[in-house]
């Protein structure tokens, strides 16, 4: 990694007014060469007001970014890969939840991991083998955490652990075809797999998960049927696609 | 009522309903043009009832099950054009969504740094 590269953190951050102080603190000890990004999706309490006065006091570059109405999680990442391809000049771009359940000093292993490797799609995995300790999320999520591992390791002839981890880090490759097309919602196993079908390189390392400061996931007991059918389907329709990343 | 006249009076209504909507810019006309259809399909089916007596006999169903059939082909094509249609409007307003947000943000960068201020303070 030359020095002279900069990458991108994008935080999605809905209704998050409480954590996002503790997140964009806990940021600030990243080199410089990062830049932030809140993209508030259409939050309904101070995530707006909160993030712009952290953009007044914040070391490294913070950018936010206010979607008028609320668009999902996807959306808000979507429009961090965005920002990124219209700025330019952005190397990696990492999503980093606005919740306060990721750890920020393991993203310099996430770059430093995707950089060794040549990844395009570098994932912070709970289920990896040193990963023990730390969050890992109801057992029931587990569940189905480890079914959508196995479809997609299946599927893909690739060892995943983690599909369901919002902590990622996208290369050029990875991120610029994600600004074009990104799932709306749940988008994280589908984009995994995505990339593994159309050849981009994906990797993972080990992270440790906080529970969450503040607010809710958005993945709740009642949405998890749809949520399952709903990433299955994705996966199963994307094997009918030609494939489609831009050669670029 | 006869099932006939039935068919009649939906028809003409389906029409004028069809045309207050479009007239009221509220249906667009390609829609329209499929709704029109399906006036003219229950106008032409009160008027001359035998129409749907020799289908039948063609298709060799009975009356009602005939009747179900086409109807529920029909209430089925247009739900599913409408969703694939919502899919693409969905699509749309998501990156319109975007667009207006980047462009905010740059708007509020242009006028801090006009303002001589730091380009990302101030508020949306």
């Amino acid at each position: 990694m030359s020095s002279e590269d900069r990458h991108l953190i994008v935080i999605p951050a809905y209704n998050e007014q409480d954590s996002l102080p503790g997140v964009i603190a806990s940021l600030q000890v990243l080199p410089s060469g990062f830049e932030l990004l809140i993209v508030n999706d259409g939050s309904t309490d101070a995530t707006s007001r909160v993030a712009h006065a952290l953009a007044a006091t914040s070391r490294l570059p913070l950018h936010v970014v206010d979607l008028p109405l609320n668009g999902g999680i996807g959306v808000a990442v979507q429009t961090g890969y965005l920002f990124a391809a219209q700025a330019g000049g952005f190397r990696f771009v990492i999503q980093f939840d606005g919740d306060g359940q990721h750890d920020a000093t393991a993203i310099l292993a996430l770059v430093h991991e995707a950089n060794r490797a040549n990844l395009d799609l570098c994932i912070g995995s709970r289920f990896l083998g040193a990963s023990v300790g730390g969050f890992r999320s109801s057992r029931l999520r587990r569940v189905g955490i480890g079914f959508l591992s196995r479809l997609i390791s299946l599927l893909g002839h690739t060892r995943v652990t983690d599909p369901t981890s919002g902590f990622r880090c996208a290369g050029p490759r990875a991120w610029r075809d994600f600004a074009v097309r990104y799932p709306d919602d749940y988008p994280e196993p589908e984009s995994l797999y995505w990339c593994i079908r159309n050849r981009l390189r994906v990797g993972e390392i080990a992270v440790t998960m906080f529970e969450r400061h503040a607010g809710r996931s958005s993945i709740r007991a009642l949405r998890s049927v749809y949520y399952m059918l709903k990433v299955t389907l994705a996966i199963t329709v994307d094997l009918l696609r030609p494939k489609e990343v831009s050669q670029s | 009522m006869t099932a006939e006249r039935l068919m009649f009076l939906g028809g003409v209504s389906v029409f004028l309903l069809t045309l207050y909507w479009v007239r009221s810019r509220r249906l667009r006309e390609r829609y329209a043009i499929a709704w029109l259809a399906v006036a003219t399909l229950l106008l032409l089916c009160g008027i001359f009832p035998t129409i749907i007596m020799r289908l039948a006999q063609w298709a060799h169903l009975s009356y009602s099950a005939a009747v179900l059939f086409v109807a529920l082909t029909a209430v089925y094509w247009f739900a599913f054009l409408v969703t694939v249609s919502l899919t693409r409007q969905h699509r749309q307003s998501t990156r319109l969504l975007q667009e207006v947000a980047l462009l905010r943000h740059r708007l509020a960068q242009m006028e801090n740094r006009l303002a001589g201020g730091d380009p990302e303070a101030g508020g949306p």
